[in-house]
């Protein structure tokens, strides 16, 4: 069980850092389809593996390069705090076969999204993200 | 000052959605907040992408994890484990980025996601 484990984040990871994708996209259906976990428990235990910072190495190379609008960042990072609250009270009563059902109209979303995903140029492939995960 | 609190603003709001959709689907949130950056406020992809990667240095799910924490919605045990394999292997992943053709790659992924998504909704919402 331990050693699945370990080895399930370790192809999640790698999915992540080769693609580019989001670590939740990954991670819950994962979850749910290869631990058997329920709909709920697997996007908390997702949200808990994404606390840490995992970008940071990504960021670097960015800010080196003047790609990123500081200004704008900030009001994201409260921005989504807040509704990220909200989120989760809207979550934690829904039952979880509707919960199920709308995250698999999300990753509908979230596929079409990565279809048309425009291929990042080499200077900015970053060190230790490969290709830039979008969170 | 004069046309930059109006798209303040617009920021504001489009993260405040992003964030719904991380707590409501336990994900990060820069799924949608790149597009939203690229789509509705002009930024170049690059720019985009790096903007969301610094909106995600403070813990921003944090709030939405304590939603779920409360609910005794996290598997501490699976999610330690797992913690150091998704490092590895991001940077395992990055390496392999620069050597295979990640936009085919990620097509085909995207077609895995649509039919995993179909069939999951169907799946949730027929019996």
């Amino acid at each position: 069980m331990t050693l699945i484990v370990l080895l399930l984040g370790l192809a999640v990871g790698v999915l992540v850092g080769l693609l580019g994708i989001g670590g939740g996209v990954v991670l819950v259906p994962a979850l749910v389809y290869l631990l058997h976990m329920d709909q709920h428990l697997a996007q908390g235990t997702s949200l808990f593996i994404l606390l840490p910072p995992v970008g940071l190495g990504a960021l670097r190379e960015y800010w080196k390069q003047g790609q990123v609008d500081l200004r704008a960042g900030i009001l994201c990072a409260v921005g989504m705090l807040a509704g990220g609250y909200l989120g989760g009270m809207i979550a934690v009563p829904v039952a979880s076969r509707h919960l199920k059902g709308l995250f698999g109209c999300f990753l509908i979303l979230a596929a079409f999204l990565l279809w048309r995903k425009p291929q990042a140029e080499n200077r900015l492939a970053a060190p230790a993200g490969g290709e830039p995960a979008d969170g | 000052m004069g046309d930059t609190l109006p798209r303040d603003a617009g920021i504001f709001a489009a993260a405040c959605l992003c964030g719904v959709a991380s707590g409501l689907f336990g994900i990060g949130g820069g799924t949608l907040l790149v597009p939203f950056l690229a789509l509705f406020f002009a930024f170049g992809q690059h720019r985009a992408q790096g903007t969301s990667l610094i909106a995600l240095i403070p813990p921003t799910g944090a709030l939405a994890f304590y939603a779920y924490a409360r609910a005794g919605y996290v598997s501490w045990q699976v999610g330690l484990l797992l913690i150091p394999g998704v490092f590895v292997g991001g940077i395992l992943g990055g390496w392999l980025a620069k050597r295979l053709q990640p936009r085919r790659m990620r097509q085909v992924f995207a077609v895995l996601m649509f039919a995993l998504g179909t069939w999951q909704a169907v799946a949730a919402w027929t019996h």
